[in-house]
């Protein structure tokens, strides 16, 4: 064995608690063999389109003709669109969701986490929603928003206006489409919180019972600083995919009315599948995926890390 | 301060005691009790706010006809005239679209969960150079947003020619491949399946090298089996991926035949104006095999999801 090979082993031993056979050539090969259909898969499909949509953005392309590389231009094209800022503040808009999923999400884990007959049920029946496909989901609350529909004969019960085309009108558009979101996504946030709250010692909260503490004072805490993970893991990934947000406008509202539901992606999708603007598209794309860095960022700040002491 | 006692109280005797002691209980049960059903009644309404869309789309779709969007209880009527509709009733090809479902499920899962599964294999077990970097690679790989993954892979996929035609049978593998591949190479799965492979005794694995076994005969003999639950979550996880994806497939595929069923559902829809109830039926038959693979693995479907997050 040379020395090279060893220093390599020992290293791998102490990063990942490494085990397994000694290093050798034919060993180093076996392995490689085991990982290359996957490598070759993740270069093509995850690793260059990273690299080759980088420089896509900073050229003029329509698949037929090579790339002409005009520097940034694309992206002076798109701070100049009017169209790209709307669509880059309804996707800001779209965060909204976020808080509002988060919280529901976390009343509604500690919920199915009480020891009930039957929570089972309830659990399976919330998570529904989430393996259901946008496609079928975004059909099935079109026709609920219709005129005369459900949702105007709940809002009719609940007294409030009957307004039931929200889907047709630019006003409530973009909130309705909101709903949906909100709606699928309730289950899968809830999950991840459950598997949260399982993590949390029950001693813990015991210990402060006895203490004399009131429910609301474990909740405030000790349950809630014991979830501070789960919550910077659950609001990063609601709030990068709130920026992101694509399928169900694609399905309920096309972008419309009047703009109304036209978000940064769709902005993308348009530029690139029915305009053939590849480069421009690739720039917006570049510019949302700062966008979620930046969010990324800020939660990561907001929820102090995901450290659980406070 | 005095004493942290109350005051001068009688002392009690044992059958005071012990009335007391009863009548706390009890008020803690009936306090309990009270809690229980206010719980069960959020819980329920809850419940009808997740399911009702569904259950309204059912039984809308059996309804021969009336006023198509109200809200109810019951169908108005009963009828199988919707669902014919959605098999003859378009130029959509129905029976096709869930065939295509199908194959496209089938290769999927196989191809996702047998490339993780090896893959992760090494990473977990086996020491050779590059081996960290690799797996840290991956990580950063998978929290970079990709927004330009759509266009890259669209154009990578003509590229690479799986939407040439040359003959009809080729042509449809080539394109049900376009539509796999690019998920096929999954991150979420390697890192679920390393952490399930490191839980496997090093012992276990050294016994067998030590007998002669080749690391292929380890993979499949020791390996696979004991991480047989994080398999099987992972397939149902990518079968429900597969199975709902339709924003690709309509990107990539221009031949209406050769859609998935969630993709074809919205051809339906903007094809079939005059018949909503249709489209409803059409949804339905979208929704029941995920249902059913959903409820069938749904314990190991959430310890998936949750082992995704706690890594």
């Amino acid at each position: 064995m040379t020395s090279t090979q060893r220093r390599v082993s020992r290293r791998a031993q102490h990063k990942l608690g490494g085990t397994g056979a000694k290093v050798t050539a034919r060993n180093t090969l076996i392995a490689y063999a085991f990982m290359l259909p996957f490598l070759i898969l993740l270069v093509v499909y995850h690793t260059w389109p990273v690299i080759f949509g980088t420089y896509l953005a900073f050229t003029k392309y329509n698949i037929i003709s090579p790339p002409q590389w005009v520097g940034l231009a694309n992206f002076r094209e798109l701070l100049a669109d009017e169209q790209f800022w709307s669509g880059l503040t309804n996707s800001l808009k779209y965060i909204l969701v976020v808080p509002v999923i988060q919280v529901i999400a976390i009343l509604v884990a500690l919920l199915v986490n009480r020891p009930l007959k039957g929570i089972g049920f309830f659990r399976t029946a919330y998570y529904v929603p989430v393996v259901t496909s946008f496609a079928v989901v975004g059909l099935i609350w079109n026709w609920m928003y219709q005129q005369g529909g459900p949702v105007t004969a709940v809002l009719g019960f609940l007294g409030l206006p009957q307004n039931g085309s929200f889907l047709n009108n630019p006003a409530t558009a973009l909130y309705a489409v909101m709903f949906v979101t909100l709606w699928k996504g309730i289950g899968y946030y809830m999950v991840l919180y459950l598997a949260g709250l399982q993590g949390i010692s029950p001693e813990l909260e015991e210990a402060a019972t006895i203490d004399g503490a009131t429910r609301t004072q474990v909740f405030w805490n000790i349950t809630l600083p014991g979830l501070r993970p789960t919550i910077l893991v659950c609001s990063l990934m609601s709030t990068i995919s709130a920026i992101k947000v694509f399928e169900e406008i694609y399905v309920m509202t096309q972008g419309g009315p009047a703009g109304s539901t036209y978000s940064a992606l769709f902005y993308t999708y348009s530029r690139a599948f029915v305009d053939f603007q590849y480069g421009l598209a690739a720039a917006a794309g570049i510019i949302i995926a700062v966008i979620s860095i930046l969010f990324g960022l800020i939660n990561f700040k907001l929820t102090r890390g995901g450290k659980v002491d406070a | 301060m005095t004493s942290p006692l109350p005051a001068a109280t009688a002392p009690m005797s044992a059958e005071e005691h012990a009335r007391l002691a009863a009548q706390l209980k009890s008020r803690r049960v009936a306090r309990q009790r009270v809690q229980n059903v206010l719980a069960y009644a959020v819980l329920i309404v809850i419940a009808l706010i997740m399911l009702y869309p569904f259950y309204w789309t059912l039984i809308t779709s059996f309804e021969p006809t009336g006023n198509i969007y109200e809200a109810k209880i019951l169908p108005k009527g009963v009828s199988l005239r919707n669902y014919a509709e959605v098999f003859s009733g378009t130029t959509v090809p129905f029976w096709r679209l869930i065939l295509n479902s199908l194959v496209i499920c089938v290769l999927g899962v196989t191809i996702t969960t047998t490339l993780a599964t090896l893959a992760a294999y090494p990473l977990a077990k086996m020491r050779f150079p590059g081996r960290d970097l690799i797996f840290y690679a991956i990580l950063i790989l998978m929290v970079l947003p990709n927004e330009a993954g759509l266009i890259v892979n669209y154009i990578t996929t003509i590229k690479l020619g799986l939407l040439q035609q040359t003959n009809p049978v080729i042509d449809a593998v080539r394109q049900y491949m376009a539509v796999v591949l690019p998920g096929a190479a999954s991150i979420i799965g390697l890192f679920l399946l390393r952490q399930a492979y490191l839980g496997v005794p090093q012992e276990l694995i050294e016994a067998a090298r030590i007998d002669g076994a080749r690391e292929l005969t380890i993979w499949r003999r020791i390996m696979l089996p004991l991480a047989l639950p994080t398999i099987v979550a992972f397939a149902i996880l990518e079968f429900v991926a597969y199975w709902n994806s339709f924003l690709w497939a309509r990107i990539m595929l221009p031949d209406k035949n050769m859609l998935p069923l969630s993709a074809g559902l919205l051809e339906l829809s903007s094809t079939f104006s005059t018949n909503s109830r249709a489209v409803m039926a059409g949804a339905v038959i979208t929704i029941i095999p995920i249902l059913i693979v959903f409820l069938m693995g749904q314990k190991y479907f959430m310890k998936g999801l949750e082992g995704a997050v706690k890594g």
